[in-house]
């Protein structure tokens, strides 16, 4: 037997077999757990036609894997260990403890965090539990850390945010791509096709990055500026296109508002002036707008380098100008786009697992959305909490006085993946109730009172929405090992310890059902969606509100989402990461993602196929010899938060001003800054100041296991 | 102080700066700003680049007057300042009308100096017909106009500043032959050394354009332009792009303090009188006037913020002046001729190169960089951000970059070719057939970018 399904990893949730690896078919059903799986080509799903990258391929090394829980843990008040328990136990305490906590404290004591890689139907119950089971306003998750700035630049400028208003494959078919921040060759690989597609039919890449990653490898044009300095490129950018005259003025006039107090505002940024802030030189900036206003089509894609910034919105918002100006957002082949990054980083943000949303992408203080949202749950509107805080600062908040006491985590290590990650550890550690649902011991698991061993991929059926807004269907594969629950029987067991008034479903397609009805005539909207259409047509794209409706591949083509049709420009303003380089802390620290490793690395550093190699610190020939380190040696990284140390990996594909670490294991959050985007609550994890030293040789232990802590 | 009433003379650069900030940081008074020129607040160091014909002339304007309406700036335009009390705390326009003030903030500017050229002005007081200044969008358009009556005129541009390379690198791409009279010894004398003068004077000669250096026109004729060396230029339009001087009038006869310039403290406040304020060019502080936007711009910050209540101080300002005009690459950091330091410097005149660097105690405090601008970014940020460098660095950032060597195909067995799957040469090497290495290795199955490199390893040129 094979399983049509997707990728457990990235936002591009390349299209995959799973079969038994004997090959011996045993009829319908899934497998018996102990079966071996094997991961086959499906050269007919059209995102990835049978490519994958080598965390697709080796994504069933968490099947069987010694570290998978399979019973729950609670931590024992005697010995302060983690101990198994009963799923009763487990579930009574947690039980006992929220009731407790809300009577004393009200609902808002209690917090819900959940994550990116929920399928849509988790991510929906656990907004309805949020809501309705507790009472509580205060859930967010971990897509704030990933595109919510492209998020709110989007919905402002396009009245929608989608992240790709059209298929990835258009790609191959526009004149200029644009890569602002993204790094798809090494984060999604499969992707670079289109890349290669393009280029073969003459078309031009372009990629903007204070590193020369792979992706720019295989770029025609690359731009390198200095971290955290996008927005004045894109605005420099801008400027040339309106001062050699490459605005679309037909466009601009009949689809869009605002442009000309945006003309008038970079008048101000001629590229001498942008080559000063951004070390870009004036004559690149000049040739990629003369690149950008001569071609037909352009497609301008941005990624986490433009947007994890704390003025991250406002630098999307500039690209989007860019995109509009040249009139290619609604055009065919053209526009612009974000390329998500988490594996549901696009559904999990629009079916009410976000502070501020309801299902279908509605606001939660929109009174229309919440007595639609409440007659479909079978609650009273006013008996919804309004707006909850966001994530980093809901975890700001644990265990202070009026602050959440007790948090339920679904599908996020928070102790990785948070900014100024040990000021985050202290607040965990604040409070009353940490509970946390994974599949393996993940540092944040390690660190909670009880931890929840749930259902994985392939475990499990559910659907996801890619990073062009296509539904699509995870179906299991196989049995999951005893002892083991989806994240939905936990949520329906411990609604009803809470007295929930409506009951939880378990079931997915009932569930999915209930979303489509939930999201029917919001922005994102389901309400046509099956789970038959879905196999039937390999990904439906939303918005798709009835049966009859074929979905919708391409977004805006007659008219943008504000209420008038048209699109907005935005005047913004460069204002340069929060913290600047200085005489104590005097380099640029950027973090990223290497192929191998997923996010947190909870999944892929358990992978034994994959190479975990650990982190290192990436930095220029020029800057390794000022600082007399050698390729391999450890260097100890500080900023004003924390520090690390890991080995030197001296390229000279990085900006000499500028250091790089990956933040899949502990260490780069330790060190990055929780400033936060006045639109998007997006932390800065690409940019802050940080100084550099060669390790002590006396402490050569520190290289092979960056500590958890702050300063010594 | 709450609901203060206050009133900028100027709409130039520095001056719409300063009403941008105070709007963002929601400045509670009353702003009234007076322009002379008519016409809404424009990018003036983009003439050049309109008089060039790289920047459409509609580009230029900032903000433009319903803009300063909907932030509810009173707005004047066309409005001349004709004196200024101090005691009474108003100014008087030169239409009579007198407007009170609070704190008053001079953002005039500089005027352009006349050369002392003998038939430059008639009779009447106006420039001869030939004769234009290049300051404003006036002089811009007034210029453009000039050129557009008769092609195949000759100009010769008074001055070889950045002004003036900037003004005849775009007369020449218009098609005007153009020639240079600089009075002092070379180009940019200001700026550079001999030797990188005299790169960008080949650099010149080669776009055709003539550099005449030591010499000084001393008389406008109906022969032409005549030099102190006896030449004589012929020429349709001469331009005068030789030296500006801070706008003082208003302060003088204020009776505020003025040397070159109206002389101000850490607030930007006249020593004189804490009421009023000078930025830009027209203001001067611990000895210097500028000339140059991004001090202006600095200065309008710090300015802002004081009168938000803020504690910032204005503490001078470190320069970048980039030339603009098309084939001519030069910039300047600091002041490389006069600031001590050790000079490291590399000097090409085959290839028409020149930069130099200047370094104290590792930091770089002063550079000059002519005809290859390729690292002109990095030096830049090590320059302001006063990054302090190894002993090799400053040799380093003027040595060329290393060329990207050709992927070699020597590739050891060792070495990652698909990154995607982990797969390294020699794994390559051990399969026969691009379909055996898909399925053994799975190389090739993810982002596809080791194609190229796995059918080389595959089928060496060479081999049957």
């Amino acid at each position: 037997m094979t399983t049509e399904t997707h990728c457990p990893y990235c936002s591009l949730q390349c299209g995959m077999r799973l079969a038994p690896a004997s090959g011996l078919s045993s009829g319908s059903g899934p497998l018996p757990a102990r079966t071996a799986l094997e991961v086959t080509e499906w050269p007919e799903f059209p995102v990835n036609r049978g490519a994958l990258c080598r965390k697709g391929w080796t994504s069933t090394g968490l099947h069987r894997h010694r570290e998978r829980l399979t019973q729950p843990l609670v931590r024992s008040t005697e010995t302060g260990e983690l101990a198994p328990a009963s799923w009763e136990e487990a579930l009574d305490l947690i039980g006992d403890r929220l009731l407790a906590l809300r009577r004393e404290h009200g609902a808002d004591a209690i917090g819900v965090f959940g994550g990116g890689g929920l399928t849509n139907e988790k991510a929906y119950q656990l907004g309805k539990f949020a809501r309705v089971a507790i009472g509580t306003s205060q859930i967010d998750y971990n897509g704030r850390w990933c595109m919510s700035s492209a998020a709110s630049a989007g919905t402002r400028a396009l009245g929608l945010d989608r992240g790709l208003p059209f298929p990835l494959a258009d790609i191959e078919h526009t004149d200029v791509v644009v890569l602002a921040g993204s790094n798809l060759a090494e984060t999604m690989p499969p992707a670079a096709r289109h890349l290669a597609a393009l280029r073969e039919r003459g078309g031009t890449v372009v990629v903007i990055d204070p590193r020369q990653t792979s992706t720019a490898a295989q770029a025609d044009v690359f731009v390198q500026p200095v971290p955290g300095t996008d927005l004045a490129l894109a605005q420099a950018v801008l400027h040339q296109l309106v001062a050699d005259g490459n605005v679309d003025s037909d466009y601009v006039e009949s689809r869009t508002t605002g442009f000309s107090s945006v003309r008038d505002s970079v008048a101000s940024w001629w590229p001498e002036r942008a080559e000063r802030v951004t070390g870009v030189p004036a004559s690149e900036i000049r040739a990629l707008a003369g690149l950008l206003g001569t071609a037909e089509k352009v497609m301008v894609l941005t990624a986490r380098g433009a947007e994890q910034h704390a003025s991250g919105s406002d630098t999307v918002l500039a690209w989007i100008n860019v995109a509009l100006t040249l009139g290619m957002c609604g055009r065919e082949h053209a526009g612009y786009g974000c390329l998500t990054g988490q594996g549901n980083g696009q559904g999990g943000r629009e079916h009410g697992q976000k502070a501020d949303q309801l299902p279908g992408y509605r606001m939660i203080d929109d009174p229309e959305a919440r007595s639609h949202v409440a007659s479909v749950w079978g609650v009273p509107p006013e008996s919804l909490p309004g707006k909850g805080k966001s994530a980093y600062e809901l975890l700001s908040s644990l265990g202070e006085p009026d602050g959440v006491k007790a948090l339920l985590v679904f599908g996020s290590n928070i102790v990785v993946s948070a900014p100024n990650a040990s000021f985050v550890s202290t607040r965990l550690d604040a409070l009353d109730l940490l509970v946390v649902a994974d599949i393996v011991l993940s540092e944040t698991a390690a660190r909670a009172d009880v931890v929840l061993p749930v259902t994985q991929w392939a475990e499990e059926t559910g659907t996801m929405t890619n990073l062009e807004g296509r539904v699509i269907l995870r179906q299991q594969a196989i049995t999951p090992p005893v002892g083991v629950v989806s994240d939905l029987a936990i949520l329906q067991g411990l609604a009803e310890r809470l007295d929930s008034p409506v009951d939880f479903a378990t079931d997915p397609e009932t569930i999915f059902a209930e979303l489509g009805r939930a999201s029917a005539g919001g922005k994102a909207d389901y309400a046509g969606i099956t789970y038959d259409r879905i196999r039937d047509e390999r990904g439906v794209f939303w918005p798709c509100p009835s049966p009859e409706h074929a979905g919708t591949p391409r977004m805006f083509l007659s008219a943008f989402g504000h209420e008038d049709g048209r699109a907005r420009f935005h005047v913004v303003e460069h204002r340069g990461a929060v913290e600047q380089p200085d005489a104590e802390y005097p380099l640029h620290l950027t973090t990223g993602r290497v192929l191998a490793q997923y996010q947190s690395g909870a999944q892929t550093r358990r992978v034994r196929d994959l190479p975990d190699d650990g982190p290192f610190v990436e930095l220029h020939p020029m800057l390794a010899r000022r600082l007399s380190v050698e390729d391999g040696q450890p260097v100890r990284l500080a900023t004003r938060r924390g520090e690390m140390t890991a080995p030197a990996r001296v390229v000279d594909t990085i900006r000499p001003d500028a250091v790089f670490v990956p933040f899949h294991w502990v260490g780069a959050n330790l060190l990055t800054n929780d400033a936060l985007d006045p639109a998007s609550r997006m932390p800065e994890f690409k940019a802050c100041a940080v100084a550099l030293s060669r390790a002590d040789r006396a402490a050569p232990a520190l290289a092979a296991a960056p500590e958890l802590g702050a300063a010594p | 102080m709450r609901g203060e009433r206050l009133v900028i003379v100027g709409n130039g650069m520095a001056a719409t700066r300063l009403v941008e900030m105070l709007v963002a940081r929601r400045y509670d008074g009353h702003i009234t700003v007076i322009g002379e020129e008519p016409v809404p607040a424009y990018n003036r160091i983009l003439l050049s680049a309109v008089l060039e014909g790289t920047h459409r002339a509609e580009a230029l304007t900032m903000r433009d007057p319903e803009w300063f309406a909907s932030v509810g700036v009173d707005l004047r335009l066309g409005s001349r300042v004709l004196q200024v009390s101090r005691k009474e705390s108003d100014a008087m326009l030169v239409d009579g009308t007198t407007i009170p003030w609070d704190r008053l903030v001079l953002a005039t500017g500089a005027i352009p100096t006349l050369p002392p050229i003998r038939g430059l002005v008639q009779l009447d007081g106006q420039l001869h017909p030939k004769v234009h200044a290049f300051r404003s969008l006036a002089d811009c358009n007034g210029l453009l106009t000039a050129l557009d009556e008769r092609p195949g005129q000759r100009a010769v541009v008074v001055g070889g500043g950045l002004l003036g390379l900037q003004v005849a690198r775009a007369l020449s791409v218009r098609g005007v032959a153009t020639e240079i009279v600089e009075g002092s010894e070379h180009l940019l004398s200001a700026q550079l050394d001999e030797r990188g003068a005299s790169i960008l004077k080949r650099g010149l000669k080669k776009l055709g354009t003539e550099v005449y250096a030591g010499a000084r026109a001393v008389r406008l004729t109906d022969e032409g332009l005549r030099l102190d060396n006896g030449y004589t230029l012929e020429t349709d339009l001469v331009i005068l792009t030789a030296g500006g001087r801070p706008s003082t009038a208003l302060a003088r006869q204020a009776e505020l303090y003025v040397r070159r310039g109206v002389v101000v403290d850490g607030h930007l406040a006249s020593i004189t009188d804490p009421r009023v304020h000078a930025i830009g060019d027209c203001a001067e502080y611990a000895g210097k006037v500028t000339g140059f936007v991004p001090p202006a711009w600095e200065q309008a910050v710090v300015l802002a913020e004081h009168l938000c209540g803020g504690d910032t101080v204005y503490d001078g300002s470190r320069s970048v002046a980039r030339l603009r005009a098309s084939d001519l690459e030069v910039a300047v950091l600091g002041d490389p001729e006069r600031t001590d330091g050790e000079v490291v410097e590399v000097t090409n005149p085959i290839a028409g190169t020149h930069r130099k660097l200047v370094v104290r105690g590792g930091v770089i405090v002063a550079a000059a960089l002519v005809g290859d601008l390729a690292r002109v970014g990095l030096i830049t940020q090590l320059y302001d951000r006063r990054t302090i460098l190894g002993a090799h660095e400053p040799g380093e950032l003027l040595s060329a970059e290393r060329a990207t060597a050709a992927e070699s195909l020597a590739l050891p067995d060792d070495a990652e070719v698909c990154a995607c799957a982990g797969v390294s040469a020699g794994r390559i090497r051990g399969c026969r057939t691009l379909d055996e290495v898909r399925g053994s290795t799975r190389a090739t199955t993810g982002c596809g970018g080791c194609t190229s490199v796995v059918e080389q390893l595959l089928f060496p040129v060479g081999s049957s």
